[in-house]
């Protein structure tokens, strides 16, 4: 199954931040991913996955119009190099952020 | 008035200086290394058999089998050139070099001390020396001095007065202009030969098709804008060279060389405490070329480390063994009025050092390239919402 990220999920913050020409740090970039049977990542941007280290889940502004639910891996990817992914699960796509 | 002193191939003329018998023969300045195999400037005799500048060397050598390719010597034509600006400089004319073998000049100064425009330019070519087959221009512009510059003859001055400039310039070819090959290459394709033709164009129309490059060509197609003349000054003439007692290609005998250089440099007494804004390092290369390098200093200083790491990275470029090496002070400025301190601040120079290099950043990438992170809601569980990045302006 492979999945592409089209956009972030929306920021109230980033929004109300465009305005004075500041940018967020950390935001979130899309990803190519391509996951196993059980959902967790088997490539990453065509670079297959080594270890998943970690796995949890942020849930957060469920009382708003503008709920937040992602599923978060840390990988080791194959060349060694660390990543982190998360699957939004409002929009179902994926994700790399520094978190 | 603004006058344009032009010396066409002036990189070969000066390699061929010391070869007066390789000017009457077919000869071409060799491609420089490293780049596409394309000749440089050529003697009249290679134009009489076909060859011609910007050629390629397969091609070049088919059509004139005796053609002969002269290495290049950036540090001889820099020395010529610098010989030619001095003389200039010693006969009252402040100059305004504009790349080797092309120059401008405020005649308003020099016109009473010689007795009009004319007299004073013939003592300009006299100056520069008939050997180097110089030309000048005259006009209000300086577009319109180069032009002429460029139409004359060997040892002719060509004046343009200011009511007949638009004319004059019309008949010329647009490969005048200072335009990048591929604009040339559009206008030509738009049908457009002569700088008369696309001063026609309305401005717009010629802004909108070729941007601002080509908006300001077509200003100076209609002999409009364009600023005065800035004189340089006159650099120093301080200078040390090591000769090797054999080729050197090791970069840690250059760079010891290069540290004895600056010692004796930085002894002489003419520099009377002077501190080199604008270095040259140039070398004699085994195979007969010569190569150079300038450096300027963002902050003029005496410092012997700081000089060796400016002016050491550049022995890496060396192309090839070196015979000689020198080190030139091109510019140098006054000892400034540093105050100093009795007990400096711990971390000022630090602190002072940092902001003079955002400035510069700022300067170069634009007033929003310096940002500082600002922690928002760092307990926040979503990373893009714990900081963010806030413009810093001062």
């Amino acid at each position: 199954m492979i999945e592409r990220g089209d956009g972030p999920s929306s920021s109230v913050l980033g929004r109300a931040l465009e305005h004075r020409s500041s940018r967020t740090l950390n935001e979130p970039r899309p990803a190519l991913v391509e996951t196993g049977f059980d959902g967790r990542p088997r490539q990453v941007n065509r670079q297959g996955v080594a270890l998943v280290r970690e796995e949890w889940r942020v849930v957060d502004r469920w009382w708003t119009e503008d709920p937040v639910s992602r599923r978060y891996f840390e990988l080791v990817l194959e060349s060694g190099e660390n990543k982190v992914v998360y699957r939004d699960e409002e929009c179902g796509t994926w994700f790399t952020q520094r978190a | 008035m603004i006058a344009c002193l032009v010396i066409p191939s002036f990189e070969l003329r000066a390699v061929l200086h010391d070869r007066p018998r390789l000017r009457l023969a077919p000869a071409a300045l060799a491609p420089a290394p490293g780049s596409e195999p394309r000749l440089g400037p050529v003697t009249a005799a290679a134009e009489v058999a076909g060859v011609k500048p910007g050629m390629r060397l397969g091609e070049a050598l088919a059509t004139c089998p005796s053609l002969v390719l002269v290495e290049r010597d950036p540090a001889a034509a820099d020395q010529a050139w610098e010989g030619v600006l001095r003389r200039l400089e010693q006969g009252g004319f402040a100059v305004e070099p504009a790349g080797l073998g092309c120059l401008y000049l405020e005649t308003r100064g020099v016109e009473r001390l010689y007795g009009g425009v004319e007299p004073a330019l013939k003592r300009a070519l006299a100056a520069v020396g008939p050997a180097w087959d110089p030309r000048a221009g005259v006009a209000q512009r300086r577009f319109a001095a180069l032009a002429a510059a460029n139409v004359a003859r060997p040892g002719q001055i060509l004046i343009v007065s200011s009511e007949r400039t638009r004319d004059f310039l019309a008949p010329l070819p647009l490969t005048l202009l200072p335009l990048e090959p591929e604009r040339q290459e559009e206008l030509a394709e738009l049908g457009l030969r002569s700088l008369g033709e696309l001063a026609g164009l309305p401005g717009a129309a010629v802004a909108d098709r070729l941007g601002p490059d080509g908006r300001r060509a077509w200003s100076l197609a209609r002999a409009e804008g364009e600023g005065g003349v800035a004189p340089r000054q006159p650099p120093s003439a301080l200078l040390e060279t090591l000769e090797f007692p054999e080729a050197v290609a090791n970069e840690l005998t250059l760079r010891r060389a290069l540290g004895a250089l600056l010692e004796r440099l930085l002894a002489r007494p003419e520099r009377a405490d002077g501190e080199p804004r604008k270095l040259a390092l140039s070398a004699r290369l085994v195979g007969g070329g010569s190569w150079r390098r300038t450096v300027t200093l963002r902050e003029a200083t005496a410092d012997r480390s700081r000089l060796r790491a400016a002016l050491g990275s550049k022995l890496a470029e060396l192309p090839g063994p070196a015979k000689a090496l020198r080190l030139e002070l091109v510019e140098l400025t006054s000892p400034g009025g540093r105050q100093l301190e009795l007990v400096r601040p711990e971390g000022e120079d630090t602190r002072k050092r940092l902001r003079e290099g955002l400035r510069q950043v700022r300067a170069s990438a634009g007033t929003g390239a310096v940002c500082t992170v600002v922690e928002v809601a760092p307990w926040s569980r979503l990373p893009e919402q714990r900081a963010i990045l806030v413009p810093r302006d001062g």
